[in-house]
């Protein structure tokens, strides 16, 4: 009886919110409900690395829809419809190369744009020197560096991080609580991201010292619930880099309207560590051959002496 | 000359983008209807990365001075970007150029390869596409807040989540290789969202804190989580073991020291004491022959001596020596003598000079009466002895105890 009851008054009362979010919202704002979904999924050829990291992201996501590996490298286009499908309007695409090179696409699927990474420093949330933990489907904090306000692409990057890894308001699988934090740092022209769990630490400390935690977090910009708790993040994983590589206009097609020139493809990487090697190799090779141009020209081939061919040789003399 | 060219043929195209911007979506329609199919983009695209990649093998050198160069560029831009704020419409327009010249040549994927590559050659520093207009269209056609900022501060905090810090995290990195500063500098960004977040979720009234009681499933399954603790666990202890073998090797380096000192300390006290005897028996000699006579029996046993050194002893720290015990029980000392604490007890009943030389207990008479001991008849005689009621020789403990008495 008391469930019913209870039941009852939370939907009643989840209803009256409603109807004041959308009032406060809806109409004011001219907000619509913030709808997302995600489509996830890679290429053929992810190693049991790239693999985990999309797992732990479709874990984090309860917008997230997983779906099997997609056959095809060239007709990306392809994806649009598969979205379609599943009734997402975001994808975010593994594309593995060569089994070791990940990129990163993550799209608007109408109509764009796409913006594609190179993926790298890969660790995921199995690893054991991450000790955090937090609900599956809470709402994290998306937290960014100033920097993503300042150029147009990365504030394109922003809002597409915000509809992807943000969960929205009301998701499905989502829980009420917020108890991890996600930030998005540029440094080094790459994006770095990690994901930390929300501990308040209780302040299990005398009256003088919190006076002075107090004060302390009142220089930090805080004030007001200071007496209850402090806050410390430890890392849940998974953490990676991207690095952009070209952002398109529509989804997985139209024209590039952002190409960075300082990413350097991973296989140009490889060769010119492999010319390196190689040179000394060929370095060696020349002398040698020049070596045997040499002794050649003195006529000292295949270690044979120089012979006098004149008459005046022994053997010759006295034939 | 080719990329002049281009430049012309740009023309067209940028001053109908310029009209894009007046007429948004209707013209976004057309560019999209007027544009290659997406079907053939990708394709395309990944034939000129191959094409890219044989080209760049061939020509490593030039291609890596190209891109230090563009780089080189890529920072002049930047510069100018933040220093003219006010030059907003000829950098745009540079901006426009350069991205127009880079859509050309994507215009040019259908010519002859060998054409391409003269191309390449002669405009081989590769120009950056950023287009910054077409960026900024897109970004508001997908952003979820409204653009005005007035009605963006409008908009509940929990309904983006998204926050963006005061100052660039870049700035806190002083080398992007030290892994410790810039886990760090992403730490203090996430917690300044974080602490900032929370105010203002709770002004919001939407639950943060998850209560202790709420259960649920969680990120990382329990056996992680276990594996996790398992690992820390086995740190701590490694740690602490390793910190209690340091102290046991520095102790046992410092326990050297200790056991030297003690063992000169005690030499020196050894010393000490053999000096004062001296000097007391010394004393003694100069102290003349008259009361020697009178102090023989204190003399026989060193009782000055021992008073000499007990009272030295009775300030020293050690003050439990074997001396300060005072003589067992006398039960104890029967008990000490049987089992052991006697001393000494092999050989004890080995003749030595004393005892070849003791002659207690030894008579002519029974020298004369009874035979010689030295005959072989020695249980007869000692028999015979007895019967005589003669004293028979006492054993030499016995002859030992009764001299001393």
């Amino acid at each position: 009886m008391a469930a019913v009851y209870k039941s009852l008054a939370k939907t009643s009362k989840s209803d009256k919110m409603d109807i004041d979010d959308d009032a406060k919202n809806g109409s004011s704002n001219g907000l619509r409900k913030n709808k997302q979904r995600v489509l996830i999924l890679s290429s053929r050829g992810v190693t049991h690395r790239h693999r985990h990291l999309l797992n732990d992201l479709a874990a984090m996501l309860p917008h997230g829809r997983k779906d099997a590996k997609f056959d095809s490298k060239s007709k990306l286009y392809q994806l649009n419809e598969l979205a379609e499908l599943y009734n997402c309007n975001n994808v975010m695409f593994f594309e593995a190369r060569k089994g070791k090179d990940l990129y990163m696409w993550f799209s608007k699927v109408p109509n764009g744009p796409t913006i594609k990474f190179h993926a790298q420093n890969l660790h995921t949330m199995e690893e054991l020197h991450f000790q955090g933990n937090c609900l599956k489907g809470s709402r994290p904090i998306l937290s960014f560096d100033a920097t993503f306000e300042t150029e147009p692409h990365l504030q394109v990057i922003k809002e597409v991080f915000t509809h992807m890894f943000g969960v929205p308001e009301g998701a499905r699988k989502s829980k009420p609580f917020i108890d991890h934090v996600m930030g998005f740092s540029v440094a080094d022209g790459k994006i770095w991201i990690r994901n930390y769990e929300i501990r308040e630490v209780a302040k299990t400390k005398g009256e003088g010292e919190e006076e002075e935690e107090e004060e302390t977090s009142k220089k930090s910009k805080k004030g007001g619930d200071s007496r209850e708790t402090d806050i410390s993040l430890i890392e849940i994983g998974p953490r990676f880099v991207l690095t952009p590589i070209i952002i398109q206009e529509g989804a997985f097609g139209g024209p590039i309207i952002y190409e960075n020139k300082r990413f350097i493809s991973p296989n140009h990487v490889r060769a010119e560590l492999r010319r390196g090697k190689a040179s000394k190799h060929v370095a060696r090779q020349e002398q040698t051959r020049d070596n045997l141009a040499r002794k050649r020209k003195l006529g000292l081939e295949n270690g044979e002496v120089f012979k006098d061919k004149s008459g005046l040789d022994t053997r010759e003399l006295f034939a | 000359m080719a990329k002049k060219g281009a430049k012309l043929a740009a023309k067209a195209p940028m001053t109908n983008k310029q009209s894009n911007g007046v007429t948004d979506k209707k013209q976004k329609a057309d560019r999209r209807k007027s544009n290659d199919p997406p079907v053939e983009e990708p394709v395309a695209e990944a034939d000129e990365e191959e094409w890219e990649d044989e080209d760049s093998e061939d020509e490593s050198d030039e291609e890596e001075g190209g891109v230090d160069f563009s780089k080189l560029e890529d920072i002049n831009d930047s510069d100018s970007d933040s220093e003219i704020g006010s030059d907003d419409d000829d950098e745009a327009e540079d901006d426009d150029e350069e991205s127009e010249i880079d859509v050309d040549d994507l215009d040019l994927d259908d010519m002859d390869p060998e054409e391409k590559e003269e191309l390449a050659a002669t405009t081989r520093v590769r120009q950056t596409i950023n287009n910054k207009d077409a960026l900024l269209a897109a970004l508001k056609r997908i952003s979820l807040l409204p653009t005005e900022p007035k009605k963006a501060a409008t908009v509940p905090f929990a309904y983006h989540m998204t926050l963006v810090t005061s100052k660039p995290t870049q700035d806190a990195i002083p080398s992007i290789d030290d892994d410790l500063e810039r886990e760090l500098a992403f730490l203090n960004q996430a917690r300044e969202s974080a602490l900032q977040a929370r105010t203002l979720l709770k002004k919001e009234n939407v639950p943060f804190t998850r209560p202790t009681d709420y259960f649920a499933e969680t990120l990382r399954s329990d056996e992680t989580m276990q594996a996790v603790k398992r690992k820390m666990v086995e740190a701590a202890t490694a740690k602490k073991a390793s910190a209690e073998a340091r102290k046991q090797r520095d102790l046992k380096k410092f326990g050297k020291q200790v056991q030297v000192q003690k063992q000169q300390e005690r030499a020196k006290e050894k010393r000490a004491t053999l000096e004062k005897i001296n000097e007391l028996k010394r004393k003694r000699k100069d102290g003349g022959g008259a009361a020697l006579g009178a102090r023989e029996v204190d003399d026989m046993f060193d009782v000055a001596v021992d008073n000499e050194l007990g009272s030295n002893k009775a300030g020293g720290k050690r003050g439990r020596s074997a001396g300060d015990h005072g003589a067992p029980n006398a039960k104890r000392q029967k008990k000490n003598e049987k089992y052991g604490f006697g001393g000494k007890k092999r050989f004890a009943k080995s003749g030595d000079a004393v005892s070849s030389g003791d002659m207690t207990g030894f008579s002519a008479k029974r020298m004369k009466h009874g035979g010689g001991a030295g005959d072989g008849k020695k249980t007869f005689s000692s028999m015979s002895a007895k019967a005589k009621g003669s004293k028979p020789r006492l054993g030499k403990d016995k002859r030992k105890a009764g001299g001393r008495r």
